[in-house]
């Protein structure tokens, strides 16, 4: 087990001090670029660039696009805005499915994600301080779990065994500690306000207060970061609702009906308009606009919170990464 | 990525490397100063806070992580979930038996294989190209605008990502009624089973490669931009300076990622399978993952996927100590030291 | 875009079976199913001890197409222009006594919220609280083993018939399933009069080691493996008047349709309802000259999947269906998107009818007469009696079984009865208004009735109607009684079998099926299934076919 300890004392091997902040512009002993390589560059960026955009555009524009546009643009996804409409919208928010979905995802995402963090800003503080007792044991301990595991059918026997099944805390528990993370916060913790830290210990203060007052707020953008991964980890997590949730609809989380209703395929009840017998109305939104108008509910939540927080990922990580 | 069920799964070059931030701290283990041994007691009075913190994470790791390995029991059980874990009948070595007299399973073992050496050879160079392209570009705000727009789908769930293939690439997906519209032949990616392998590696650098980028812009940020002046003013021109000062700059942080990646080879993504599995057939998207959750699970064979499952998990640990002992004859870290 | 059901075949199968909710096609599955074990299959005399006494009910609605036999012993289920217009009660006495009871059973139709004023109405009636838990019928092979293993069996569960070996009913039955031959073994059934109206062959399929655990439900006079299905609206609207009396016909028929670039195609991957037309013998298994052996490497399923294949490189399949997409409200059949598919018979009803006229006014679906490959006198093969059997949960007390035995019986009152109106329609002015066609459900009534789940824990003998639409029971009538003459009965049929443990996935045949696919949607060639039959053989394949042989045949069971 100790030979895994050299991990966590890793040289870094990168080189030198402090990221360089880039020159504005071109440094005078650089050549001047080809067009070829411009021109290049360019295309492949952009070719790069477009194919995340595009399929986003599309999704989002067909959702919000209406049967006759999309039966004009042959039944697949629509490209150039043509009769909008947001009767998907209105269909699936009528429904009570979809609804308690996006409840249910907020709420398992808001607990989850506390829980979480919780768990991993306590235990990386925990073991930040060098040869403290256990931390060796601790850390090793974690580390094992990162390459080795029983696998998904005994998790699933404990889960179960402990009467998980059908239970929200099967859904969060089993997930809830990414070791990785965990590593991630331990190196800042140890990175930062070193010199604030020491004075407060001077000062008296237990290492509840240190964390508390000093390490927390030197290290919002660690924790933005990792709240974001982790939250994120909680909203796309559809797959534990299969194994251990997967026949109160009411509890369902909106990934998994994603799953249900565009993968799968089942139909989502409330749209099913058609009355019995002769009397038979048209549905008011296009089928695939619905499952579209799924899609960008999932993807909404992440496309809002990302740009708040896109700009500490450089700031967070990189800098972290590598200042050791 | 970090709370999936098998967040291993998640292909680890995507992560930034657990290099430099995990270091000791403070000169502790370096520092010459011999301190002064202070008794057990004593220490664990003053760590008091510090265990009480780590405590919550370790119960989770143990209910969740380590109960699951003793599990594994189940492989060598035929388990029957009327009598769990301790009253199934124990049949020693026979599911293992079955398992490798399977060709199905070792049919999951190849695709594993093979799907991870496709994704090492196609995938494995993207993130650090477009690291590379992406540093010459010098305008701060284009930068960082391309490096959200790339990050982004990161953050997409295998589910969303899938659903998102299939609209423009599917049967009747945005390309192929393009295709159908204009009179052309259409092209079947999304089902054809000889290509899947090349999909999923498609699928991978969509969702993972612009992430992917983040540790090698930090490699590449921490070279000395001296080492490029002198060598521009020695008349090295820009792929010679690449060759000979921006790849071996970043070849720690390279090694380091292809160790995790060979570490990892038999996680080849699990839900991406799954979802997918139906549409190319098992012929091409069972792999070890896949298998131990349909004999397992839902055929209702416990025991035999648990042993499919340990199996893996065994090859695994050896894989990744394989690697590791590479890169030492490299020169190199890897994960751990000798 | 992709299922995760294990046996997409059987899971496809009974998806389009369901559709609409009335279902009447049953597994293609060996008989009611295997199930893994010690081994070992009943008797004929312990079968014969522990069935129910069959007593059909008098009175009752007068059919507009009685019954007619045909060939061994098949007997098409009556069928009924009109609802009909007084609704006697069947069941006098208190059903229920307050118990409350978990259901858990498969639906294909959107699933209602839990709590709804139609469970209320149903709940009320019974006098008791049965709880309606329904899975998602694409899904339920995968999602029911996992609850099994959690331990969280519900009080009373239904399992389909091609379901049965992978829940492992034969290791369940007796120690997490109830025996119900105390209670209706014999003449004792006769305390649930319509529960003793259910025809014997349909008990048959809940028998396991001689003793009677399972309720059928939708048992069936004629269970085939369904029939072949074509767009009739749109044929016409094309002046095409079908007549297709060979293989030949059918690929000719579907290049004329074929319209890739309208986004139209011509078939669904319909490989196992052309077995039927190939006369492959279903139910992976017949007897030749008396002895066992498999269907998997019969020449006529070699040839079946040769024109399957051909069809598929043609480009006459939806390339969804060849990537195994399964869509349902609207499928791409109700949509326009294909125009020929294969389906039980199931899929032929008002429910199918309704959603595919919401997709395009005028729609209609029709079956193409039983025809086979070379022109030569069709075959159409009967399946298990009842491919949907209800179990009860083993803690379950006596009192506790007597009751959901009574409710059971309530669920299997007749059509035309007012407990069948009120458990399929629901309370009229809430859930339905009558019309002249019958009950017409309100909009409330289409987001909770519309599930039809209480039919799948007891129901009547199948019977035909389809509200509004008595153009479809017709052509529905006319194609059984048409169909009746050629029936032929699948070996092992309505019989529990219990395979020995080592041959439990042997007799899923999960990678033959597979390779069956591969093949038969152009993605491999044909030596890759004869490989996979080959493995399958040597793996055990053989092995299960002289089990089968000396358990079940040579003891006169077959």
């Amino acid at each position: 087990m100790s030979t895994l300890e050299p991990l966590l004392g890793r040289r870094a091997k990168a080189g030198a001090g402090t990221p360089r902040k880039r020159a504005k512009g071109r440094a005078v002993w650089e050549e001047q670029p080809t067009f070829v390589g411009q021109f290049g560059k360019g295309a492949v960026l952009t070719v790069v660039v477009l194919a995340v955009v595009l399929p986003l555009y599309a999704i989002i524009l067909t959702s919000v696009s209406s049967e006759g546009a999309i039966n004009r643009a042959g039944g697949s996804l629509v490209l150039v805005p043509d009769g909008l409409s947001f009767a998907a919208y209105r269909e699936i928010f009528s429904n009570g499915v979809v609804t308690r979905a996006v409840v249910v995802s907020f709420a398992i995402t808001a607990v989850g994600t506390f829980v979480s963090m919780a768990l991993s800003i306590l235990c990386a503080y925990g073991l930040s301080r060098a040869r403290s007792v256990g931390h060796r044991f601790f850390l090793a301990a974690m580390i094992f779990t990162m390459f080795f595991s029983g696998g998904l059918i005994p998790s699933f026997l404990v889960v179960t065994q402990l009467h998980g099944y059908d239970q929200y805390w099967a859904l969060i528990l089993p997930s809830c500690i990414s070791v990785f993370n965990i590593l991630i916060m331990r190196g800042f913790y140890q990175a930062t306000a070193r010199d604030l830290v020491d004075a407060a210990r001077i000062d008296g203060a237990g290492d509840w207060r240190i964390l508390w007052s000093v390490v927390l707020p030197t290290t919002k953008a660690v924790t933005a970061v990792m709240t974001l991964f982790y939250a994120v980890g909680y909203w796309g997590s559809w797959f534990n609702t299969l194994l251990y949730m997967p026949f109160d609809n009411n509890k369902w989380p909106l990934s998994y009906v994603l799953y249900e209703y565009v993968n799968v395929g089942a139909k989502m009840p409330g749209l099913d308009t058609a009355g019995s017998g002769a009397a038979v109305q048209h549905q008011a939104a296009s089928p695939f606009a619905i499952s579209m108008a799924v899609v960008v509910l999932t993807l909404l939540p992440i496309l809002i919170v990302y740009p708040f927080l896109q700009k500490h990922f450089t700031k967070g990580m990189l800098t972290g990464a590598i200042k050791g | 990525m970090a709370v999936m069920a098998d967040s291993a799964a998640v292909p680890e070059e995507a992560r930034p490397g657990p290099q430099a931030p995990l270091r000791e701290r403070g000169g502790g283990d370096q520092a010459p100063v011999k301190q002064r041994r202070i008794s057990f007691r004593v220490r664990l009075r003053r760590d008091k806070s510090l265990l009480v913190m780590v405590i919550p994470t370790m119960l989770v790791l143990l209910v969740f992580n380590y109960l699951p390995m003793f599990g594994t029991v189940s492989a060598f059980e035929y388990y029957d979930p009327i009598y769990g874990f301790f009253h199934s009948n124990f049949i020693g070595m026979q599911n293992f038996n079955q398992l490798f007299a399977d060709s199905a399973f070792w049919h999951a073992f190849q695709n594993t294989l093979v799907l991870s050496l496709v994704q090492l050879i196609l995938y494995f160079p993207v993130p650090i190209a477009l690291a590379i392209l992406l540093n010459t570009v010098l305008s701060t705000k284009l930068r960082s605008f391309i490096q959200a727009v790339v990050y982004l789908p990161h953050f997409f769930s295998w589910v969303l990502v899938i659903t998102i293939f299939n609209q423009m690439l599917g049967g009747a997906g945005l390309l192929n009624q393009f295709l159908r519209q204009h009179h052309m032949a259409t092209w079947d990616i999304m089902t054809n089973g000889g290509m899947f392998k090349y999909l999923i590696t498609f699928q991978a650098v969509w969702k993972e490669a612009g992430w992917g980028i983040i540790v090698f812009l930090a490699a590449l940020a921490a070279i000395d931009p001296a080492l490029y002046e002198s060598a521009a003013v020695d008349g090295a021109g820009r792929w010679r300076r690449m060759w000979h000062i921006t790849l071996p700059g970043m070849r720690g942080m390279i090694v380091l990622m292809l160790v995790l990646r060979l570490g990892n080879a038999l996680n080849v993504g699990f839900e991406q399978m799954l979802i997918q599995r139906q549409a190319v057939g098992p012929q091409h998207a069972e792999v070890l993952d896949t298998f131990a959750y349909y004999y397992g699970v839902t055929g209702n064979n416990f025991g035999y996927g648990a042993a499919a499952g340990l199996f893996k998990g065994v090859i695994s640990l050896i894989l990744i100590y394989a690697a590791n002992k590479a890169a030492h004859r490299l020169g190199e870290d890897g994960l751990y030291r000798k | 875009m992709s299922s995760t059901t294990a046996f997409t075949r059987r899971g496809f199968l009974s998806a389009s079976a369901a559709v609409g909710g009335a279902i009447a096609a049953t597994p293609l599955l060996a008989a009611c199913g295997n199930s893994a074990g010690k081994g070992g299959a009943s008797t004929k005399q312990g079968i014969q001890a522990v069935l129910p006494t069959y007593k059909p009910l008098t009175g009752g609605a007068t059919p507009d197409f009685p019954s007619v036999t045909g060939a061994a012993g098949a007997i098409t289920n009556p069928g009924f222009l009109k609802y009909p217009t007084t609704l006697p009660k069947t069941v006098t006495g208190k059903v229920g006594s307050g118990g409350t009871y978990t259901g858990v059973a498969p639906s294909w139709n959107p699933i209602p919220p839990a709590s709804n004023s139609y469970y209320d109405a149903v709940n009320k009636a019974i006098g008791a609280t049965f709880k309606s838990q329904p899975g998602n019928g694409n899904t339920y092979s995968t999602i029911i083993p996992p609850l099994i293993a959690a331990n969280k069996l519900p009080d009373w569960l239904q399992v389909p018939g091609w379901m049965v070996s992978t829940f492992n009913i034969g290791g369940l039955v007796g120690t997490k399933l109830a025996d119900l031959t105390p209670y209706l073994g014999g003449d004792a059934v006769l305390e649930y009069p319509n529960l003793a109206a259910i025809p014997t062959g349909g008990w048959q399929c809940g028998v396991w080691n001689n003793r009677l655990y399972g309720i059928p439900c939708h048992t069936d006079g004629m269970g085939t493996a369904g029939a072949i299905f074509y767009r009739k609206d749109v044929l016409d609207a094309k002046g095409i008047t079908p007549a297709v009396k060979t293989a030949a016909d059918y690929k000719a028929l579907g290049q004329e349709l074929n319209d890739p670039k309208g986004g139209v195609w011509a078939f669904e991957d319909s490989r196992v309802y052309l077995y039927q037309v190939f006369k492959v013998p279903l139910g992976n298994w017949y007897l030749d000259g008396g002895k066992v052996k498999t269907a998997y490497d019969h020449p006529q399923l070699l040839e079946c999947l040769n024109f399957c294949a051909d069809l598929a490189k043609a480009g006459l399949i939806h390339p969804d269906s060849l990537a195994g997409v399964q869509a349902s409200n609207p499928s791409r059949f109700n949509a326009g998107k294909t125009l020929i598919e294969g389906g039980g018979l199931g899929a032929w009803n008002d429910g199918d009818a309704k959603t595919g006229i919401a997709a395009k006014p005028g729609y209609l679906r029709q079956a193409f007469p039983l025809f086979s490959h070379d022109g030569s006198t069709p075959t159409v093969t009967l399946t298990g009696s009842s491919g949907w059997v209800s179990y009860l949960n083993k803690d379950l007390n006596p009192d506790q079984i007597k009751e959901c035995l009574r409710i059971a019986n309530y669920f299997a009152a007749p059509f035309g009865s007012y407990e069948y109106n009120l458990i399929n329609f629901g309370v009229e002015g809430v859930h339905y208004t009558m019309s002249p066609d019958g009950p017409v459900r309100t909009a409330e009534g289409s987001n909770t009735a519309a599930d039809q789940i209480y039919n799948f824990f007891g129901s009547a003998q199948q019977q035909l109607y389809n509200a509004g639409y008595p153009d479809i029971t017709k052509a529905n009538a006319e194609w059984y009684a048409d169909a009746v003459k050629y029936a032929t009965p699948q070996l092992f049929r309505n019989l529990n079998i219990t395979v020995p443990d080592q041959y439990s996935k042997i007799a899923a045949g999960t990678e033959v099926e597979d390779a069956a696919n591969a093949v038969a949607r152009g993605k491999q060639p044909m030596s890759h299934y004869q490989d996979a039959v080959a493995t399958w053989k040597s793996a055990g394949g053989d092995a299960l076919a002289t089990w089968y042989q000396a358990n079940v045949v040579d003891k006169g069971l077959a």
